[in-house]
Order: structure tokens, then C-alpha cells, then sequence
């Protein structure tokens, strides 16, 4: 039976490329995908765009594709990313040009284009075309129109797919979903169609892509089971092997580092999903509580009897907003007392923005050691309050101009030379931008697809 | 507590933090089944979650996954709080009192 097999090679901005190179060099990929995208990354790179039409794109492209394209090129292997963000022909230029250097004539770049709805929302307004927002309920964007800095639709695989039937060796994509980077090209390979008889099938193309698409988080990284990934730190990306029935076998390369049993990929089935009997994905709608998880060997997970629903009607869109700046500092106190003495600093910071008059939407307190990620759920003041050896303080605001942060993020710088004795503050960092998430749906037709196919001279 | 019968991953979507809590055991599911409820963990969480608990079963994966609305401060980009995608959500559940009667 024809089987297919496609691995990860990144998570996010920022990730490692080593795994997706051993994945490459010894995990007999036919497809890579590069997730390089979060909800609002987008927004960053529209505003790096507008300030140069050549750039918008992820710069993590460069050494990525300096990185793979040698042991892709000697292998086979065709990457998918998602790295062209708000330019996906800017990368495909850059693309181009890495892989003549390298003197990799006739290879193919294919572009995906159409999830950039900035420029269209006019259009939309004088359609009628309103964007009600999911979480507030909120009927159009009408009161955040003026300061939307990024639009963008998660789009399927469609254009994935045209591009690997004209021969792309690469594919880069706007706003793609991650998952369509994987759905992609299992549905290339088998033939499935978006219609019946092959819902389940892209049922189970979605399911193995949300498997694999946050890299590692399957294979062993952030999971419960931390205990017992040996080699920490030679972290090991995961793979799937489907065959055309679209069973898959999600594995890792042979050797130390990573760990992949039924409870790392069942980690994943439950990770950032809402309803599990209906995930939604452009490309169609798979049902997770069909799956059946098999140990089939050490590192080795048999992925069966998936359902799934057809692709939503609607897509979703994700818009970014201007909302105003957050400004953060923080500082730390040395035992004795850390603890009082980072309570008498918090005194001393709130009694510092009256005297200020400070103007500020959101204030945030927390006490390092303590609070800081379990918020309200732990006691506090804490019961092992006075054998603490050292304590933080951290101080974040949120303000409606630039100039307001960063008067108020000095709070704890002050508290260096001003608080207890014994304290430090650390390098201040800068004051960031405040982007607003709307997100909200969009009828798939309005979103049209299209790719083009650049060939390296 | 919740920590001796099962796991805790957690992550976001928006202003929407869930938890997926996977059983260690079918026995431990079909307790956890009845004890972990919207209130119970919209008590657990107190202010910091601001909207609405949804808890889908998983038999399957003797998994519960559980949606909570209004979870992170208006969402990972705008949040004060430094766990900007509410991973650290999962782990904080791990010390909830779960009473095995």
C-alpha cells in the first residue's frame, strides 16, 4: 500500500533547525513543514512591510532555507512553509536567490497568495460584508476600523496543493493554516478531493497535522512525561507515515533524544482545541474523539478510525489592532525579609503612580517565586513567606501612548536605588506595542486562492 | 489532588485558555468525569477567568478538555500577566482537591 511520509520542522518564529534536518537526513521524509506563524505574527510583519515592501516576511526564512535546502535537495524532500507572513513574494524572491547561490537550477518555488484581506476591507465595507467578532460577540469592526494593522484568513490547502501538481519543490504561503501545510500534501499524493467519499480522510489528514505541526510538543517537549525523554536538549521532531487509507504512524527518528508514545500524541490531540469532536480547518472538519491510539512499538504510535466532517463554509479571520502599550519592569529583593521587603516596594510603587498621576488602563503586580504564574490560585501571601531567600517584583501597565509606558516602567528601575536595601532591577526592557486580536469569519468564497510558480535560473 | 489521577497541557486560542486533563486511568476518567465541572473550576480559578467553563468528554483518550472563556486578559498580545498563553493554566489545575468518594 502506498504510504506517505512528512515530518515537522518548526513550531513557531524562533525555532530550532537542527531537528528538522536530522529529520531530512535520516527520517526519510518526502515533505517538510515550517510553521512560522502565530495568531498576531502577522501583525508585526505588515508593519515591517509598510515600512519596506520588501520585507513582511518571517527573516527566519533565510537561515532555515540556507539550512535545508542542501539535504532536501540530495534527499528529495519538499518543504512547505508558512514563512511568507505578510510577503510571501518577497520570500519567494529571497527563496530564489538563496537556492542560486547554492546553484540549484530549475528548482521551483510555488507562492501562495489570497490571505491578505488588509487591502480588501473596503471593499468588504461597501459589500456590506460585516465582521462579527467570536469572543465578544461585538457586530462589526466599525469602532477598531481605524486602527487594524492586520487581516488576515486562515486558507486551506488548495493552493498547496495546484502548487505541488505543477512540481514546486518548495511552497511558501501567506496566513495558510499550519495544518494545511500537512493536509496539503497528503491530499497531493492520495488524490483526495473536498468532497465525499474523502471527508474522513481529510478528517484524518487534519488530525495527523495538528499531531505534528507544533513540532516537537508531540515527541516529547512540553510534555508531563518530561521525565522520561532521555538526552534533554537533543530534541527530536516528529513524523507520520500515512498510507492511503490515511492511517498514520507518528515516530521519530531512531536514537536518543525525544520520545513519542500514545501519551505524547494524546498530549497533543487535547492541545489547544476547543470543541474535539468538531476542529475546524479550512480544509475540512476532523473528529478527535474517533481517534484510536495504538503503541505499536518504542516510539512508535499507530493513529486509526478518524472521522471526519466537510470543510466549514466560512473561514476564520484573524485581525490585529492598535490597542495602546504595555510598559514592564521588574526588581528583586534579597533575603532577610525578601518577602516584606518586596511588600513594602509594592507600597511603594502604588503611592509612586499617585504622586505621578499615572494614567494607565490595565495595572499588574506580581510577585516572582510566588504568584507570577499561578495568579490567583495560590495563597497569599504565601506560608513560606518568611523563609524566602529572595523575592521579585513585577510591575506591568498598560497605557494608552508610548510616552506613558515608559514614564511609568521606571517604577521598579527607581525601586533599585529607592526600595529596601539589597535589591536589583536587571536590564529595563523596552515598551511594546499593544495589538488587539478580533477575530471573526469570513464566507470561503470571498477569499479566493491563487499560486505562482518561480523557477530558479 | 488532580496531580495523582492525571495530566495537564493547556494552551490558547484568542482570550480562550483550555486544558486538556488526560486521565491516568479509565477509573480516574470516570471520576474525574463527574468531579471536574464548570463551577468547580470556575471556583478554582477565581477572577482570573472572567467568561464561561465548557467541558467536552474524550472517552477515547480518557481525556477531558476543557475551554474556559475570558482566560487570558483579553488574549496572549494583550495580557499583563507573563503566562501570555496560558500554559502555566494547566499546571495550576494540577493542585485542585478532587475528594474520591
Amino acid at each position: 500500500m502506498k504510504t506517505v511520509k512528512i515530518g515537522s520542522g518548526s513550531a513557531s518564529w524562533g525555532d530550532m533547525m537542527e531537528p528538522g534536518i536530522d529529520l531530512i537526513e535520516q527520517g526519510d521524509i518526502q515533505y517538510l513543514g515550517l510553521d512560522h506563524l502565530a495568531e498576531l505574527t502577522l501583525s508585526i510583519l505588515q508593519r515591517w512591510k509598510a515600512k519596506d515592501p520588501k520585507k513582511g516576511y518571517i527573516p527566519d526564512v533565510i537561515p532555515f532555507m540556507k539550512g535545508l535546502l542542501p539535504p532536501a535537495r540530495k534527499h528529495g524532500t519538499k518543504i512547505l512553509c508558512n514563512s511568507g507572513g505578510a510577503n510571501p513574494e518577497a520570500a519567494g524572491e529571497v527563496v530564489a536567490q538563496i537556492a542560486k547561490e547554492f546553484g540549484m537550477e530549475g528548482l521551483k518555488i510555488g507562492i501562495v497568495l489570497g490571505d491578505d484581506l488588509l487591502p480588501r476591507l473596503k471593499e468588504f465595507k461597501d459589500q456590506g460584508v460585516k465582521f462579527e467578532n467570536m469572543e465578544t460577540g461585538e457586530e462589526d469592526i466599525d469602532r477598531v476600523a481605524d486602527r487594524i494593522v492586520a487581516a488576515n484568513a486562515y486558507i486551506g490547502a488548495e493552493s498547496i496543493i495546484e502548487a505541488l501538481e505543477a512540481g514546486a519543490d518548495v511552497v511558501i504561503t501567506g496566513r495558510a493554516s499550519d495544518n494545511a501545510l500537512y493536509v496539503g500534501p497528503l491530499m497531493h499524493e492520495f488524490g483526495w478531493k473536498f468532497e465525499e467519499p474523502y471527508w474522513d480522510k481529510i478528517g484524518a489528514a487534519v488530525t495527523i497535522g495538528h499531531i505534528i505541526e507544533c513540532g516537537a510538543c508531540s515527541s516529547g517537549s512540553m510534555s508531563s512525561q518530561w521525565r522520561k525523554v532521555d538526552d534533554p536538549g537533543n530534541v527530536r521532531n516528529p513524523m507520520a507515515e500515512v498510507d492511503e487509507n490515511a492511517a498514520a504512524i507518528i515516530s521519530k527518528i531512531d536514537g536518543p533524544g525525544g520520545l513519542v508514545n500514545s501519551g505524547t500524541v494524546k498530549e497533543h490531540l487535547v492541545y489547544e482545541v476547543h470543541d474535539p469532536y468538531n476542529y475546524l480547518m479550512p480544509d475540512g472538519i476532523a473528529d478527535f474523539a474517533s481517534a484510536k491510539l495504538e503503541d505499536i512499538a518504542p516510539n512508535k504510535v499507530r493513529v486509526t478510525e478518524i472521522k471526519g466532517k466537510p470543510r466549514p463554509e466560512k473561514l476564520k479571520v484573524c485581525m490585529g489592532y492598535r490597542e495602546g502599550f504595555i510598559g514592564e519592569g521588574q526588581v528583586w529583593f534579597p533575603g532577610p525579609d525578601a518577602f516584606e521587603k518586596a511588600q513594602w516596594a509594592e507600597k511603594w510603587a502604588r503611592r509612586r503612580l499617585e504622586i505621578m498621576n499615572a494614567q494607565y488602563d490595565e495595572l499588574r503586580i506580581d510577585y516572582m517565586g510566588v504568584n507570577i504564574l499561578h495568579g490567583n490560585t495560590v495563597p497569599f501571601p504565601p506560608p513560606y513567606a518568611k523563609d524566602m531567600y529572595e523575592c521579585g517584583l513585577r510591575f506591568v501597565v498598560r497605557t494608552k501612548t508610548y510616552e506613558e509606558a515608559d514614564r511609568l516602567k521606571r517604577i521598579p528601575t527607581w525601586l533599585w536605588t529607592h526600595g529596601p536595601v539589597g535589591s536589583a532591577c536587571g536590564q529595563p526592557l523596552p515598551v511594546r506595542p499593544v495589538i488587539g486580536l478580533w477575530p471573526t469569519l469570513i464566507p470561503r468564497e470571498l477569499v479566493p486562492t491563487r499560486m505562482v510558480i518561480k523557477e530558479v535560473k | 489532588m488532580l496531580k495523582d489521577l492525571a495530566y495537564a497541557r493547556s494552551g490558547d486560542k484568542g482570550d480562550i485558555v483550555n486544558i486538556g486533563v488526560m486521565a491516568f486511568s479509565p477509573e480516574n476518567y470516570q471520576l474525574l468525569k463527574k468531579k471536574l465541572t464548570p463551577e468547580k473550576i470556575k471556583e478554582h480559578f477565581g477572577s482570573d477567568v472572567k467568561g464561561d467553563v465548557v467541558i467536552y468528554k474524550m472517552p477515547n483518550l480518557n481525556s477531558l478538555e476543557i475551554v474556559m472563556n475570558g482566560a487570558l486578559g483579553g488574549g496572549a498580545t494583550r495580557t499583563l500577566a507573563l503566562d501570555q498563553t496560558g500554559k502555566a493554566k494547566g499546571q495550576s489545575l494540577l493542585y485542585m482537591e478532587i475528594d474520591a468518594d
